[in-house]
């Protein structure tokens, strides 16, 4: 009896009436916070039926197509967020299908797999949050966590020819040090380098372009190197094939001649010149090193280095540098930048060596200054010696 | 006399309109001269009747140690004076000023070094001729009041040396400082006396403003005036005098007063040699979040700091507290609780064996103060 009273004062007042909850009312808490019911679409966009009706019959009744199959998730998604009047008013692209249907997750779809990644699987069914949202899946800090939940799955992933446990390969890499460590809110996610809707692996001869985006400087190097062309003619990858891919080592020394056996012979000219590559990198290192050691032991004491410190900062950039120009293995390129950390290293040693020598100035001040003090003392001693006889005279 | 020429002379000049023998003895209230002057001699004569002055010998062993400690005094002072002209007392400005002083400026490491090791030498001077006063039983009358001033002496040394600990505001310093501080307040009654001085359990900037103010005016003050009421009281009473030795002496004061100046320039040589040979080490910046492993007191508080912390827990902080302070006022009143009048060696043996015990229960203090790991 109240209830339709309450309902005709409603639709007197204007406000749109949804019944849909008074019997989903365990879908009514996970979508009145997701990011639709904020901005008013109701139930029936969706599943369709009447939001008025107040009983099953009067409510499942015109379009009403009830759960959605998960084939026909991105199509019924795109309905609206593909319409470039509707999202305008939300400043959303409408891309999103289209990059979809181009993804390794589109295609299969495609292809009759329903298993694969549907818009929902990121986003949410009902509790669609923005991807702003710190508690959205979508949100850059949870993505590597939202995509392991299929990726890093055994049972799903086995029937794909993908690799296992991408998830735990990313964190113990240096991307995901830098993620999960460092939290590092510039660290790449995986739709870094996948993208998100249009997620697909780059493959041989796109590599270098993904990594390059944001290690512009090193593929660069890369660009003017013979291996380049020679990796993309066999096929194979171009950084992960020395770095890896999803667990993307950390960097050593060892991997600038270690790494080259690994196609060339051992005595070969490519790996002579790794070598090569290799001492020139651990001459200057050592160089900067024992710099460093100097400079700290002479702040201890302490003497002014804090220039010297600026210096050695220098140092170090250029020693930096030189790993990235490694890229194009030209000793040409290298070579300067290892030189001149190595002359800086020199420079900031003999300079602060110097200034350690200085001190030891003072020790023969020290001796000067005792032959001066017992001069002092002989003389002293003499007139007390001459006071004391003029004692025993009076 | 009439006749006599008149000689007119810089010294005449100020002579007739100043008393100077006065203030010349004024300044032999350091130690310089260790007996009193006729004021009403013109200063010529008042200072060659001084040189004739026949004495037991001076300015040599033992008869050295408050003069050495003047001397030091005196070191401290200048080297001390020519420091403040760079430090700056905030905890924001110490220890960069410290760094400006020994690094940048002109032999400022030789005047903070030589200010360092002045300062440990002081202590040391001072603590052993305590220990000479009491085995050659020269607190007995009528040198109590120099007894006593020698103790209190003391005291305020140790204060001057843990105030200028904390200046530097590097870790050894501010922890000294917090151990002190801590110990402070274990005192019973002495403790809230200090306490109100220190203002509070934390070492912050108003701490370091007024351990400032004592290191640099408060103290050595009191310093100056125990050391003219020390030498006042010798002058009067006369020097030192072992049973064995005669009172007039073998020799002159003329002679003594070489041996002051050889002085004077040998504990420079010394102080010269330490601050470049074994200059103390350069500590990091203190940070009041976190106690550097090997955190001590400084070493003249390591006896007491061992003894308040490893005394049994079931004797009550305050118990142990209160043991120090029993002990302190013991030395202080000991020429009034030892009134036996003898002086050499054999009648003094039961005193110098308690006297001998003592040392070697503190040394053992000392010992535990030390090896105790005060770490974070």
């Amino acid at each position: 009896m109240i209830v339709p009273a309450i309902l005709a004062t409603m639709a007197a007042a204007g406000e749109p009436v949804i019944l849909c909850t008074q019997c989903h009312s365990d879908v009514r808490v996970q979508a009145e916070r997701s990011i639709h019911s904020i901005e008013e679409v109701p139930c029936v966009s969706c599943h369709g039926g009447d939001r008025q009706g107040n009983s099953v019959a009067t409510a499942h009744r015109g379009d009403f197509r009830g759960k959605i199959p998960r084939r026909e998730v991105p199509a019924l998604c795109a309905s609206c967020h593909s319409d470039a009047e509707r999202m305008s008013h939300y400043n959303l692209s409408t891309d999103q299908y289209a990059l979809y249907q181009t993804s390794a997750h589109g295609r299969a779809l495609a292809g009759g797999d329903d298993r694969v990644a549907v818009c929902t699987d990121c986003h949410g069914v009902h509790e669609i949050l923005s991807s702003a949202d710190a508690r959205s899946g979508t949100f850059p800090v949870n993505v590597p966590e939202t995509c392991a939940r299929c990726h890093s799955d055994a049972d799903l992933i086995r029937d794909y020819d993908l690799p296992g446990d991408p998830y735990a390969d990313f964190l113990a890499g240096q991307h995901g040090v830098a993620f999960a460590e460092r939290k590092d809110a510039s660290a790449p996610v995986c739709t870094r380098c996948h993208g998100a809707h249009g997620a697909a692996p780059p493959g041989v001869g796109d590599v270098d372009r993904v990594c390059g985006q944001c290690h512009s400087t090193i593929r660069a190097y890369f660009l003017e190197s013979p291996h380049r062309s020679a990796m993309e003619q066999k096929g194979w990858a171009e950084c992960s094939s020395c770095h890896g891919y999803h667990l993307i080592a950390k960097t050593n020394v060892e991997m600038l001649d270690r790494n080259c056996l690994a196609c060339h012979g051992r005595s070969s000219r490519e790996v002579k010149l790794g070598e090569q590559l290799k001492t020139i990198y651990t001459n200057a290192s050592d160089d900067l090193e024992a710099a460093r050691a100097l400079v700290d032991s002479a702040k201890q004491i302490p003497l002014y280095v804090e220039d010297y410190e600026a210096r050695l900062q220098e140092g170090r950039t250029s020693l930096l540098e030189s790993l990235t120009a490694m890229h194009s293995v030209d000793l040409a390129a290298v070579e300067p930048l290892t030189e001149r950390a190595r002359s800086i290293g020199k420079e900031v040693q003999s300079d602060v060596r110097g200034k350690l020598e200085g001190r030891k100035w003072r020790r023969v001040g020290l001796g000067i200054f005792w032959f001066y003090l017992l001069v002092t003392v002989a003389i002293l001693v003499r007139f007390r010696r001459r006071a004391m006889r003029s004692v025993g005279r009076e | 006399m009439k006749d006599e020429p008149k000689r007119t002379s810089v010294t005449r000049w100020i002579e007739e309109r100043f008393n100077l023998t006065e203030m010349f003895s004024f300044l032999t209230n350091f130690g310089i001269f260790p007996f009193e002057l006729d004021t009403s001699l013109p200063l010529r004569e008042a200072i060659a009747g001084a040189l004739r002055r026949p004495m037991p010998s001076y300015a040599r062993w033992p008869r050295v140690l408050g003069l050495l400690s003047v001397l030091l005094f005196a070191f401290l002072v200048i080297t001390g004076l020519m420091l403040a002209l760079y430090y700056q007392p905030t905890p924001a400005r110490a220890y960069e000023s410290v760094t400006v002083i020994v690094r940048d400026i002109s032999f400022g490491w030789f005047l903070h070094q030589i200010h360092g090791w002045a300062a440990d030498a002081f202590l040391l001077i001072l603590l052993v001729r305590g220990w000479r006063f009491y085995f050659q039983g020269l607190y007995k009358p009528p040198r109590e009041a120099l007894w006593i001033i020698a103790i209190v002496t003391f005291l305020a040394a140790t204060h001057v040396d843990l105030t200028g600990r904390l200046l530097g505001w590097d870790e050894q310093g501010y922890w000294n400082a917090v151990r002190a501080v801590d110990m402070l307040y274990s005192l019973p009654l002495l403790g809230p006396l200090f306490a109100f001085v220190v203002g509070g359990h934390v070492v912050d900037s108003l701490v370091l403003l007024r351990f400032y103010f004592l290191h640099v005016a408060i103290l050595p003050m009191l310093l100056t005036v125990l050391f003219f009421l020390h030498f006042s009281g010798v002058r009067r009473v006369g020097l030192s005098q072992l049973p064995e030795e005669s009172p007039s002496g073998p020799a002159v004061y003329r002679m003594y007063l070489y041996n002051v100046l050889i002085l004077t320039v040998l504990i420079f040589g010394v102080l010269v040699t330490l601050a470049t040979i074994v200059p103390a080490a350069f500590e990091k910046v203190a940070d009041p979040f976190s106690t550097p492993a090997g955190a001590r007191a400084p070493w003249y508080l390591l006896g007491s700091h061992g003894f308040l912390e490893t005394f049994p827990v079931v004797v009550p902080r305050w118990v142990r507290g209160l043991a120090l302070e029993a002990i302190l006022a013991f030395c202080i009143l000991l020429p009034f609780i030892d009134r036996s009048p003898g002086r050499t060696m054999r009648e003094r043996r039961r005193a110098n064996v308690l006297g001998l015990l003592v040392l070697v229960v503190w040394l053992l203090f000392t010992w535990i103060g030390y090896r105790m790991e005060v770490g974070a």
